[in-house]
């Protein structure tokens, strides 16, 4: 026995016949077959009652009065307690001028119970015959019930308390109105004792009539005696049993009619159970047919429950019939489930019919089995594929490519072949990204028990060896076709056998294969893929980026191994001389790097920088010096080929005192490329420009794009500008001051001239004019092409003519007066002049020649002195020309 | 008076009172019965008794739930005279609801005659944070101006729920106890009552 029912709470707590209660408590009851008893006031009320829970109970009050327990008793607790009261009462009248504490449904109050309960039978006149409106202030029940326990104030009690009823009903009444009430009771109790005489007195006339009546009844009674006997009723009886008997008669027929109806709908339906038996092993062939494998499996199901016990032969023959198709259904399921390509919702659907069909295969599993071997199959195929192509392909470009030479071929050329391995790579990409999401999505639902199939121990790892397979296939297929150097040798041969195109085409199409991986690559990071495989996919990511990086600053290089010069010097900007050519070579490099940056050096999901791989550093700083040394090798190149003088001999080195001056300005007009020496002066001054410019302009571009500083290759770079710098520089005096030197000795001895004649001097000699002028030359050549070289060229031409003069001086074996006066004169005007662009050496060379002199008398430095002023007058614009800015 | 106890545990008698639709039933019935019902049916007046225990003592707690509706009001007054203690309930969503709670003040003091009867100011459906109306601030000035206790509830989360009735049993029983002394001896009762107000608050 469980613990007994209590109830604790009632809503509402009071109320008239027909309040809706709702009752809650504890251990109400189980079920509503558990409540056996409700008593609401001690008025039975299990009649109404409604079980909701085992802490709720609605039931509906009945006729009570009074404040009492709600007693609710069940099968499995017994009779119960109550905590709470309810509160019975009658409403006499509802109006608009009553107030009332509950909501009075009104509708139940005229329709509770019969006649007996009708409002007017609640509306208790007031036995002092008192009009009692609702006393304003009531005293409480509880406290009348302390005044009088045990008592009420109902009058029809027999527990009525006059007091009671006084104090409830006429507390406010005055004395007065009391006493006239209490007259008006002792007159309707005397009226009542006189009641019954005065009542026959009144309806006299109605009972004579009912007298009259009764008797003449009696009378034709009697005379109806002797023509039906005593007993009348004989006949009926025996009329009655009769129509009973045809009645039975009639309904006999009809109720065996309806028995047999029923049998044969009994037989119909085993007729037609068994006709789905026979008829299944078609049925089902057809829903094959059709396509309805749900009917399908609905019927074996069906026909398995009915049929399954059977020991009829002809039942089971039917049943191995069908058990026949179904086998042939699954094998076929079967194949169709492993049947490439398939979407994964149709391979769940058929797993689905193979497992309602209890087939033996482990369908899930082949699925992903199939999937799989799929995926492996399909790489084979497109590598085969792509191998087929390429053999005639690679025949017809071989023929092609003869034609271009490696370094004439420009990148610009229209590529209308797409090499091999571009497309392999890329079909191969695309492939894994549609193949592979199914595998994994279908592994998944595999593994998450969506297929409701057993997962066999051991699976689990032989699924991530599938997975870890694809992904290791995929990666090498890419590896292979793009960067095959990063397979060892067996691998190689497996997976690498399509011939990577050239450079300059690579470097065309690896961006885009870049990209195709990467997209690959993002998908598996969708699918969640654990990290085992990701960091897979990522190395070979990682090295392919590498590789397009390296391939591109190769292609860069290459590109600047091909510029040219041609000889146009910019004039414009702080660096004169300039040619494009150092802004080509900046240009180059600068878009080199904005495609490196935007395809490789930019970082995708899960994938590490670059810049941080150590790898990618060393290969960038490689490739970097290889830029800057072939550009150095440009400029190297250009100033030692001196392949197109040959149409330009002509011109002329330094204007010669003896024999004819040679085609004194025969400039190669049919060609723009200036002489020799100019080109010497423009790559010297490229060579600055690039130096001290470009280089910084570098540095600042890698800064922005984000790329090292790669330090030592632009320092290494800086030196070996340098060192050609002074080559060309070296070359360029070699071809200057040699035949300006050349001159100075067999135009001082012209006209048999010798220091020890005595001519007397009047003007300094002609070679020291000449001298100067092919000075003057040089210097404008100079300024023509570049004003900044000037300091750099000049002073080393005019150190020669100072050693070469003192060379001379030293070696005149014997001076006269006139000869050292001359010499004197000579030596002095070349100082002057070319002080401007004396080095200390030069001026050293100077002095040791005027020491080599013999010194002069008074008279004779007057001579000198005279000589020079009238130099300096005659020859002011040379010495103009001369003089620093 | 020791032998009752013994017999039959204290009883006190708790009546919710508040507007119509700012959870009165809803918190009698999560505190009787764990429950928290949705639908909104108006009451006319439950009552409630069980049998709990405070601070170790086995006590009866008995709750009115009142009529929140106006068209009950003229009939407050009876219910209101056999209380000990009151929940005074308003929905913080709602303005008009607390500020009906002046009213339902004033009609318990002229009732009871007493301005130290147990009673709580519960600002209820504190779960509905986003459509609040009155604020912690003005709620708890008012509560301190009646020199009442403040606390939010929430009927559907049972936030607070024993909480506030606990704690009104609390003020009832110390105040019963209170009585008894100033009964007893009536002497000192006017020290006694200051004291205990401040211990009450």
């Amino acid at each position: 026995m469980g613990p007994p029912p209590i109830v604790t709470g009632l809503s509402p707590n009071e109320g008239p016949p027909g309040t809706r209660i709702k009752i809650r408590g504890e251990n109400l009851g189980k079920s509503p077959q558990d409540l056996v008893g409700l008593t609401i006031c001690g008025v039975d009320s299990l009649l109404t009652a409604e079980w909701k829970s085992e802490n709720k109970i609605i039931a509906i009050s009945g006729p009570i009065k009074g404040k009492g327990d709600i007693i609710v008793t069940t099968r499995s607790g017994g009779v119960g307690s109550c905590n709470v009261t309810f509160k019975g009462y009658h409403i006499a009248t509802i109006g608009p001028m009553k107030e009332s504490a509950v909501w009075v449904e009104e509708t139940e109050l005229f329709t509770w119970g019969r006649h007996s309960l009708s409002p007017s039978s609640y509306q208790q006149e007031d036995p002092l015959g008192l009009s009692v409106e609702d006393a304003e202030k009531k005293i409480p029940e509880d406290d009348l019930l302390q005044f009088y326990p045990t008592r009420n104030g109902d009058i029809t009690s027999n527990d009525f308390s006059a007091g009671w009823f006084l104090l409830e009903n006429h507390q406010t009444t005055s004395f007065n109105d009391l006493h006239a009430g209490l007259v008006h009771l002792r007159r309707k109790v005397q009226g009542q004792k006189e009641g019954q005489l005065s009542f026959l007195k009144a309806n006299i006339g109605a009972v004579m009539d009912q007298i009259d009546t009764l008797v003449n009844l009696k009378d034709r009674y009697e005379a109806d005696l002797p023509k039906l006997g005593h007993e009348p009723t004989l006949k009926l009886e025996k009329a009655i049993k009769e129509s009973e008997h045809e009645a039975r008669k009639l309904f006999d027929e009809v109720l065996n009619r309806k028995d047999r109806a029923e049998k044969t709908r009994n037989a119909l339906n085993v007729l037609t159970r068994f006709r789905f038996l026979f008829c299944l092993p078609c049925v089902i062939d057809r829903n094959i047919k059709k396509g309805d494998y749900d009917i399908v499996i609905n019927d074996y199901i069906r026909v398995k429950n009915l049929f399954h016990k059977t020991d009829i032969p002809i039942f089971k023959a039917a049943l191995n019939e069908i058990e026949k198709r179904i086998t042939d259904l699954q094998t076929k399921l079967h194949q169709d489930l492993q049947n490439m390509p398939i979407t994964v919702e149709q391979q769940k659907r058929l797993i689905r019919y193979l497992v309602n069909l209890e087939s033996p295969f482990d369908a899930a599993w082949d699925a992903i089995k199939a999937r799989s071997e799929y995926i492996s199959k399909k790489f084979g195929l497109i590598h085969n594929y792509h191998k087929s192509l390429e053999k005639p392909d690679s025949k017809s470009k071989s023929g092609s490519a003869s034609k271009y030479s490696k370094y004439n071929k420009s990148p610009n050329t229209e590529i209308t072949i797409i090499p091999a391995c571009v497309n392999f790579t890329d079909e191969i990409c695309l492939s894994i990204t549609e193949t592979f999401p199914d595998l994994w999505k279908i592994g998944q639902s595999y593994f998450s028990g969506e297929l409701q199939v057993k997962i066999e121990a051991g699976r689990q790892t032989e699924y991530k060896h599938m997975v870890m397979n694809v992904i290791e296939t995929y990666c090498k297929y890419v590896r292979g076709s793009l960067i095959p150097n990063t397979l060892d040798k067996t691998e190689r041969a497996q997976y690498g056998t399509l011939t990577l195109p050239e450079r300059d085409e690579m470097a065309l199409y690896l961006p885009e294969l870049l990209h195709s991986v990467r997209s690959a690559y993002s998908t598996f990071i969708k699918l969640d893929l654990p990290s085992e495989a990701l960091d897979l996919v990522n190395l070979v990511l990682l090295d392919l980026r590498i590789h397009c990086m390296s391939i591109m600053f190769q292609q860069t290089t290459e590109q600047i191994k091909q510029l040219t010069e041609n000889w146009k010097i910019n004039y414009t900007g702080k660096f004169t001389g300039v040619t494009e050519l150092p802004l080509k070579f900046l240009n180059l490099i600068e878009d080199m790097m904005k495609a490196v940056k935007e395809s490789v050096l930019s970082i995708e999901q899960r994938e590490i920088s670059l810049l941080e791989n150590q790898m990618a550093q060393k290969e960038m700083e490689k490739q970097m010096n290889n830029m800057l040394i072939a550009f150095h090798n440009v400029l190297n190149n250009l100033s030692s080929s001196e392949d197109y003088d040959e149409c330009e001999n002509g011109t002329p080195v330094v204007s010669q005192l003896i024999g004819t001056p040679v085609s004194s300005h025969k400039t190669s007009s049919k060609s723009n490329i200036p002489i020799w020496e100019h080109r010497l002066l423009i790559i010297l001054s490229n060579c600055l420009f690039t130096k001290i410019t470009v280089l910084d302009m570098l540095v600042t571009k890698f800064k922005e794009n984000g790329f090292p500083p790669l330090q030592t290759s632009l320092s290494s770079a800086k030196i070996k500008l340098e060192q050609l710098e002074k080559s060309i520089l070296d070359k360029y005096l070699e071809q200057k001051s040699d035949p300006l030197v050349g001159t100075i000795e067999p135009s001082m001895y012209l006209g048999r001239f010798d220091w020890h004649l005595s001519i007397p001097p009047n003007d300094i000699r002609p070679y020291v004019k000449e001298c100067i002028n092919n000075l003057i030359n040089v210097h404008s050549e100079i300024i023509h092409i570049s004003p900044t070289l000037l300091n750099a060229v000049l002073p080393q031409v005019v150190e020669t003519v100072a050693e070469e003069l003192y060379r001379l001086m030293s070696c005149a074996q014997r001076f006269s007066r006139e000869g050292a006066v001359q010499a004197r004169a000579d030596i002095i005007a070349l100082q002057e002049f070319l002080e401007g662009y004396s080095t200390e050496k030069a001026q050293h060379y100077f002095k040791e020649a005027i020491e080599v002199v013999p010194p002069l008398d008074r008279t004779d430095e007057i001579i000198v002195e005279d000589i020079l002023r009238q130099c300096r007058a005659r020859m002011k614009i040379q010495v103009m020309c001369l003089r620093k800015a | 008076m020791a032998k009752k106890t013994t017999v039959q545990p204290a009883l006190h008698k708790v009546i919710m009172v508040g507007s119509g639709g700012v959870g009165k039933s809803a918190l009698t019935l999560q505190f009787m019965y764990d429950e928290f019902v949705e639908d909104y049916e108006p009451t006319k007046a439950d009552s409630y008794r069980k049998k709990i225990l405070l601070d170790g003592e086995e006590v009866q707690i008995d709750i009115l739930d009142t009529a929140g509706q106006e068209d009950y009001a003229a009939i407050r007054d009876n219910y209101f005279r056999s209380g000990e203690g009151f929940l005074c309930i308003f929905s913080i969503t709602e303005d008009e609801s607390f500020q009906a709670t002046q009213e339902f003040r004033e009609q318990i003091l002229r009732v009871k005659n007493d301005d130290q009867i147990p009673f709580l100011l519960v600002g209820n459906k504190c779960d509905l944070e986003e459509k609040r109306k009155v604020t912690l601030q003005e709620a708890q000035d008012r509560a301190n101006k009646w020199g009442v206790p403040y606390v939010e509830t929430s009927a559907k989360t049972r936030e607070h729920v024993d909480k506030v009735f606990y704690d009104l049993m609390r003020e009832i029983r110390a105040r019963k106890k209170e009585e008894n002394k100033t009964s007893n001896g009536r002497g000192k009762d006017k020290n006694k009552k200051k004291k205990l107000k401040c211990i009450i608050l």
